[in-house]
Formats: C-alpha cells, sequence, structure tokens
C-alpha cells in the first residue's frame, strides 16, 4: 500500500493504482475522455493533467501509478488553462458542428467536458479540411468529423470483443480510425456488435436506428434480460412513449459486462413483423376474430377431447418465454395430457442428457473469460452465442489457445490455433483426441474449457467421446443449451422424438419467435393446431386458434442461461390491449381444462 | 446618471439571435427602463452612435468586406462588444461554406442552383462587398462578451442585458452556456 495526498486528503491505495482512480477513491472525480472504466487506460485525450509536486510537467492522471508519499493537486488555474486549451485543440482539429449532431445537448462527453469547463467560445477555428463519413455499414456511421481519436472504440474492439476490426492508420494529424486495412466498415471484419458506438464519447460512431429518437434525458431506461440465446446478456432497454429506442449492454451485467452482438442490440430494432391484434378462431375455413372466452373454450374442448380418447397431442414452447411460461406448458403438455411431444420449438434437444450435471464439474462463463485453453465443438461461436467468442478471441494475444472442432468451416477458424474438420461430428472428436499439436496444448493448458453445442450436445457418440476427453484433460464443460430458456428447458425435461405423423392436435406457444418453413409444414396436416404467437407468420394463418401474446419486451419473467444463473427480465413496453401475457395465456387454458397446476418453479428447478 | 447607451447590429446572421432577444416579450418594458436602446437592425436608428455606446452587441459573422466595416465600427464606438450566437462565436452555419472555395460557393449559388431558370450570372458589381472566409467576430476585432447559442435562449439574453444594466459582467456558466 501507498500513501498519496490529493487535494489536501491523505488516503492509501494498493501501489500500481493510478492517479485518477486514486482521486477517485478520495471523492475527487477528474475529467477525462480517453478513459472508460473497462478499457486499459491511453492516456491521449491529455484532459486529465493534473500537478504533481516535483514533476516538471503537467501529468496524466490516467496512466500515472501512485508513487509512496506523492502530492498531487486536480485543481488550480494552471490545470484550468490547460484543460481549456486540451479542448480547444481537440475543437479545431477537425470539424466539430454541434447544431445538427444527435448526441448534442447532454450526450456528448466531449461538449460535457467543455460546459464543465465554463467554456463559452474557444479561439480556433475548426479545421475546414472535410473528414469523409462512412456510411458502408448496415447499423453504424463513423463521422470522422467528430472523431477525437481517444481510440476506445479500437481498444473496445480490441480488449473486449476480440476482434480487433478497429485500428488507426497514419500518424500526427493524418492519424484515422480505420476497419482493418482501410477498407469501409461495412465490407470489413465488423461483426456489427455495436460496441464501438457504446464506447464513443462523441457523435462520431453513429447508430442508424436511435439517432435522434431521444437523448438521455428524454429517454425511460429499463434493465431487462436479452433473450436472443442462453447466454442472458443483461441489457438496458431505452424507451421513449412507449416504443423501443435502443438497445444498449448494461455495463453493470455481471454476465456480459456492457458487451452485446448484433442479434441483441440491433436486430430487435429491425422488427417488421405484424402483430395478432385478437384472438382468433377458425370457423367456416376461415379465421375469425373471436373473444378470449370464444377461444379458451374451444381450445379446452378440443385439447380435453383429445386427450381422453388417447389420441396424440405435439405441444411445442420457444425457449424465448421466461421460466414461468415453460413451467405452466409443461405441467399442462408434458404432465397433465400426457402429450407425445412436449418440445421447444427451435432446437436440438433430441434426448439431450445432461452432460454437464454427470461429469460434475460445474462451468461458468467467468471460467471462459480466465481460460487458457478453449476447444469449441460443435458449434459456431461467432454466429450463435456469439458473446462467448468475445470471451475467448480477446484472450487470444495473451497467449490463449484455441481449438475448434466441427463439421465444416467456422468463423472462429481463422483464429484458431488447431482446426479439425470431419463431417462425422463424432470421428472429428476422436480427431481431436489423437492430433499431437492438440494433445500438447490441452496437456499444458491450467484452465481448459470445453465448449459444445448443437450436434455434439445431443448425440451420444459425440457426448461420450467428450466425456473421456474432458476427464483425461481435467476440462471444464460448458453446453451452451441454444435457445434463452434452452437449459431450462432440458431440465423441464422437455425433449422430443421425431415422428410427428399421427398427430390430432397441436399446441404452439410461439411466442414472438420465428419459425422455419419446415416447421410449419410439419403441423400443416395436423388437423387441430392452436398457436400463441405475438406476430402473424404462415404458422398462425393455418392454424385453427390463434391468441395473441406478448413480446419479449413487453413482458416480465425470469430466465436461466447457460451456466444455469437466474436472471430477470422485466417489461420495457406496454403491450397491445388485446394481447395476453404468454404466462397468464397457459395458466387459463389449464384452469378451463380444469387442471390443478402450480406457479412453483423455483422449487421445480431445485 | 444617464441610462447606459446599447446598440446591435446583425452581419453574416439569420436574424433568429434577434428574434430570440425580442422574445424576452414584456420584460422589453422594463430593460429599457434601465437602458437606452439606441440602434438595432429593428428599430429606428440603424448605426452606434458616433459619441460611442456602453454596449455593442453583433449578431452573425463576418462573410464579407462589408461586415468587416461594421464590425470594425461597432468595435470602435462601444465600450464592451458582446458576440451573440454560434455564427458570431464561432461562426456557425453560413461557416460550412468555408469547405469550399468562394468561387465554388458562388457557382452554386447563382449558376447551379435548381430553381434558376435561366444562365445565371454571379453578380459583379464594382459596389459589391468582396466575400471572404467565414470567421467568428473575435478573428477580426477583439470581442468582450461571449454568448453563444442557435439562437441563445431569451432567457439568457435577459440575464446578459439586465446584469450589464446593473454594472455587472454577466457570468455565463452551465446552463447559461448553450451553444447545442
Amino acid at each position: 500500500m501507498v500513501t498519496v495526498t490529493i487535494d489536501d486528503k491523505k488516503i492509501e491505495v494498493p501501489e500500481g493504482t493510478t492517479v485518477l482512480n486514486a482521486a477517485r477513491k478520495a471523492g475527487i472525480e477528474i475529467p477525462t475522455l480517453c478513459d472508460h472504466p473497462q478499457l486499459q487506460p491511453y492516456g491521449g485525450c491529455r484532459l486529465c493533467l493534473v500537478e504533481v509536486e516535483g514533476a516538471r510537467t503537467l501529468q496524466p492522471s490516467c496512466t500515472m501509478p501512485v508513487s509512496d508519499n506523492m502530492v498531487v493537486h486536480t485543481e488550480n488555474e494552471k490545470i484550468r488553462e490547460s484543460r481549456k486549451f486540451v479542448l480547444s485543440m481537440i475543437f479545431s482539429e477537425r470539424n466539430h458542428f454541434c447544431p445538427y449532431c444527435q448526441v448534442s445537448g447532454g450526450d456528448c462527453e466531449l461538449q460535457n467536458a467543455a460546459y464543465d469547463e465554463g467554456m463559452t467560445h474557444w479561439p480556433l477555428q475548426p479545421n475546414w479540411q472535410p473528414y469523409p463519413v462512412d456510411a458502408s455499414h448496415p447499423f453504424i456511421i463513423i463521422e470522422h468529423n467528430r472523431c477525437i481519436l481517444c481510440r476506445r472504440c479500437v481498444r473496445a474492439c480490441g480488449e473486449l470483443v476480440g476482434n480487433f476490426t478497429l485500428g488507426i492508420e497514419e500518424r500526427g494529424a493524418n492519424s484515422k480510425l480505420m476497419a482493418d486495412l482501410g477498407t469501409p466498415l461495412g465490407e470489413s471484419t465488423c461483426i456489427g456488435c455495436g460496441t464501438c458506438v457504446q464506447v464513443c464519447p462523441t457523435g462520431a460512431m453513429i447508430d442508424r436506428w436511435s439517432a435522434y429518437q431521444g437523448k438521455e434525458t428524454e429517454v425511460e431506461s429499463h434493465k431487462t434480460t436479452c433473450v436472443g440465446c442462453s447466454v442472458g446478456c443483461s441489457l438496458d432497454v431505452l424507451t421513449r412513449d412507449n416504443r423501443l429506442v435502443r438497445i444498449e449492454g448494461d455495463w453493470e451485467g455481471t454476465t456480459n459486462q456492457g458487451l452485446l452482438c448484433e442479434i441483441g442490440r440491433f436486430t430487435p430494432m429491425g422488427e417488421e413483423r405484424n402483430r395478432v391484434l385478437t384472438p382468433m378462431v377458425r370457423k367456416d375455413g376461415g379465421l375469425k376474430a373471436a373473444t378470449w372466452d370464444e377461444a379458451y373454450a374451444v381450445i379446452a374442448d378440443k385439447l380435453g377431447s383429445v386427450s381422453e380418447g388417447n389420441k396424440q397431442i405435439a405441444s411445442f414452447i420457444s425457449t424465448r418465454l421466461p421460466i414461468e411460461s415453460m413451467y405452466f406448458f409443461k405441467q399442462i403438455f408434458k404432465d397433465n395430457l400426457k402429450a407425445k411431444t412436449a418440445t421447444i420449438v427451435n432446437g436440438y434437444l433430441k434426448g439431450s442428457r445432461n452432460l454437464v450435471g454427470e461429469y460434475g464439474m460445474a462451468t461458468s462463463l467467468d471460467d471462459v473469460k480466465h481460460a487458457d485453453c478453449a476447444v469449441v465443438i460443435g458449434e459456431d461461436i461467432t454466429k450463435d452465442h456469439q458473446v462467448v467468442s468475445f470471451f475467448v478471441k480477446r484472450n487470444l494475444p495473451a497467449g490463449t489457445k484455441l481449438i475448434t472442432v466441427s463439421k465444416e468451416k467456422d468463423g472462429l477458424d481463422n483464429f484458431a490455433h488447431v482446426s479439425i474438420k470431419n463431417v462425422k461430428l463424432a470421428d472429428a472428436i476422436k480427431q481431436l483426441a489423437s492430433d499431437l499439436k492438440a494433445l500438447e496444448i490441452m496437456k499444458a493448458s491450467q484452465n481448459l474449457v470445453f465448449i459444445f453445442g448443437g450436434h455434439a450436445a445431443e448425440c451420444e457418440e459425440c457426448t461420450k467421446a467428450m466425456l473421456d476427453l474432458a476427464k483425461q484433460f481435467s476440462a471444464k464443460l460448458l453446453n451452451t443449451y441454444d435457445g434463452a430458456n434452452g437449459k431450462t428447458a432440458q431440465l423441464f425435461s422437455l425433449v422430443s422424438t421425431d415422428d410427428f405423423s399421427k398427430i390430432d392436435a397441436a399446441y404452439v406457444a410461439l411466442g414472438d419467435e420465428t419459425v422455419s418453413q419446415a416447421f410449419t409444414q410439419t403441423l400443416e396436416k395436423v388437423p387441430f393446431v392452436v398457436v400463441q404467437s405475438s406476430y402473424i407468420s404462415s404458422l398462425t394463418a393455418n392454424a385453427d386458434v390463434v391468441l395473441p401474446a406478448h413480446t419479449w419486451l413487453e413482458q416480465n419473467g425470469h430466465y436461466m442461461n447457460m451456466e444455469g444463473k437466474l436472471s430477470e427480465a422485466k417489461a420495457s413496453l406496454s403491450a397491445p390491449e388485446s394481447s395476453a401475457c404468454n404466462a397468464d395465456i397457459l395458466k387459463n387454458i389449464a384452469a378451463k381444462l380444469g387442471l390443478n397446476i402450480s406457479a412453483d418453479w423455483q422449487a421445480a428447478l431445485q | 446618471m444617464a441610462k447606459p447607451k446599447v446598440a446591435s447590429d446583425w452581419l453574416c446572421g439569420c436574424a433568429g439571435c434577434h428574434m430570440s432577444f425580442l422574445d424576452i416579450d414584456e420584460r422589453i418594458v422594463k430593460l429599457i427602463e434601465l437602458v437606452d436602446l439606441r440602434s438595432t437592425p429593428v428599430t429606428d436608428l440603424k448605426h452606434p452612435d458616433a459619441s460611442g455606446v456602453d454596449v455593442g452587441i453583433l449578431e452573425g459573422g463576418i462573410n464579407n468586406t462589408a461586415n468587416e466595416e461594421v464590425a470594425k465600427l461597432m468595435r470602435k464606438r462601444s465600450k464592451i462588444l458582446i458576440a451573440l450566437g454560434d455564427c458570431a462565436v464561432f461562426g456557425g452555419v453560413p461557416a460550412m461554406r468555408n469547405f469550399f472555395t468562394i468561387e465554388e460557393s458562388l457557382q452554386r449559388a447563382y449558376i447551379d442552383t435548381e430553381s434558376t431558370d435561366s444562365e445565371g450570372q454571379i453578380p459583379s458589381s464594382p459596389e459589391l462587398a468582396k466575400m471572404t472566409r467565414v470567421r467568428a467576430i473575435h478573428e477580426v476585432v477583439p470581442v468582450d462578451i461571449y454568448i453563444p447559442g442557435c439562437p441563445p435562449d431569451a432567457d439568457i439574453i435577459f440575464y446578459a442585458l439586465s446584469e450589464l444594466a446593473q454594472g455587472r459582467m454577466p457570468n455565463l456558466t452551465e446552463e447559461k452556456i448553450m451553444w447545442n
């Protein structure tokens, strides 16, 4: 521990603490621009300069470590002049026009810094050399005129996401942000995660969807959980007048710490499907609007008679729905109606074993974040569960090893130290067991993690081969479990058979999920189909009863991610009057069928 | 003691700042009890008194030689000069033509405009002022008080003028600065 005096306050901090962090500990805020709590200090903007007694010049507090008995002053005439000078330099370096910028008026850290210094003007003109605007990317526009070269985006793209797409070209006054080696962003290796937009302090990085839709003081913030996949990233959903404005990663979220992938951040913004606005029942060949009571009556009548007549029911639920809904679904269809199939809409839960449970080594995403070797089996985590790939990729420069084992080419191959491919996955895993380089890597590893999903999780041969290898090398196993409540589905034993022939009735608790054409076609021959859905689709068009349901943004509920961690989702938007909460719909159906079901999902998941 | 004299003029601006000044509404009655409003573009007198005024206010940036002369005149005749609005303080919207050459700007304005139905002609009378790079006022004459904004809020203008009327220099901080 070292002792340091800042603005006459004496405090003790661990060795290696920067002056900036020591000041924060003493309750003193030093203005910064390029600094960010999640990123390594850069020391580029020079706004954080402070006076250190004994030093010849002002020192950057964000990069300077404290030394014992250091005396620091953060406020005096010299420092105030220096800050104004730094800001004047930054403003005149490029072309900063506040009047028409989307972050002007409170959301711009540069503008706020100048206001904090009481600057009504500065002595220099803008650059007047026009800088380019890169609008080639579907989600992100780079306005180079507003860039202050703080490198937060570059550091985030590398240190947090591990993609290393962004960088700076040239030097001095010619320095410029670039993607890859100077490619337009839309043609580069950018994966569209949007972390750069979230960290940018100025209006240089523009989010096409949300620009001008509302300043931070004009929007409402809702903390909730993403239901895009089983990582369960913590979100900060911004809404205005009951409209979705922007989705940001919650920096305080323990799972993702502010990171999101394009599926979590941008895909929901492009929602164009039409809502189901009223319950509908098929009468005289066509779907007609009906009341909830009518619809429930038809369902109870049909499902009840099918079940009593020992005919076959197939039931499906989306893993985007909360545990509350899944628990009601399980009790109704699996436990009570004894449906032939009670499973998830999309996914591979056929006979999936609780492999990880059998193995006994609980694995968390923290293990992935600290792994010195990751073996990714059977899944392309640059497409699904992308945030997991961030945790792996960002550690590669520090020496973490990566091995990919899959049926076909995958997005991690370029990063992998060993890449094994085989049309038959089980054989690929066996190849891994005999690949000398891979064996050497795994043997040397202290924190080995096997991340597996897809076919690897459902095929007996694959899981056996993986289990053997994991035991041999003391590897931790992490099943990615596909959809948001994929693990919940497995714990509720919502497995299925493949045979959908001879089904007399089908119930699809779809929620807001998108179904494939193949799935819709499978149900075409079923005489009675009920679909509980937020949106109109070919599936609802062919159904016999359609029930309007809330979307993920409109409901409260719990989710269990791939680690088995519970998180809560809270509604950010109010749903249309005529639609109903997914859990309530199922509860009402149970009531109409005269079933006694419990709401205690916590007990059920013990 | 005589009331302090105030004069204003506009240069390369849109008159919005003067409109915002007028947005002080009925407070103008109180204001002219405290100050002697001399020349402004919206009142009868158009030029600052030759004997000088206490406070000169300029809206708009410097876009040609005529603006330069007006600015210099106002500076000469004012004890305190205020640059009112983003154009006066920074150059503002008109300053964006600095991205182009003066020739390109004239060509676009007089020849290439979509609504020009005949040949179009760039005015070239020798009596016209010569265009220059668009500049903030402080690049031509020293300025004492900067009130940024596009336009600055009427409340801010009223605050500044009433402070001056009571013999104090206005202190623009926090929410009174709004060059966004």
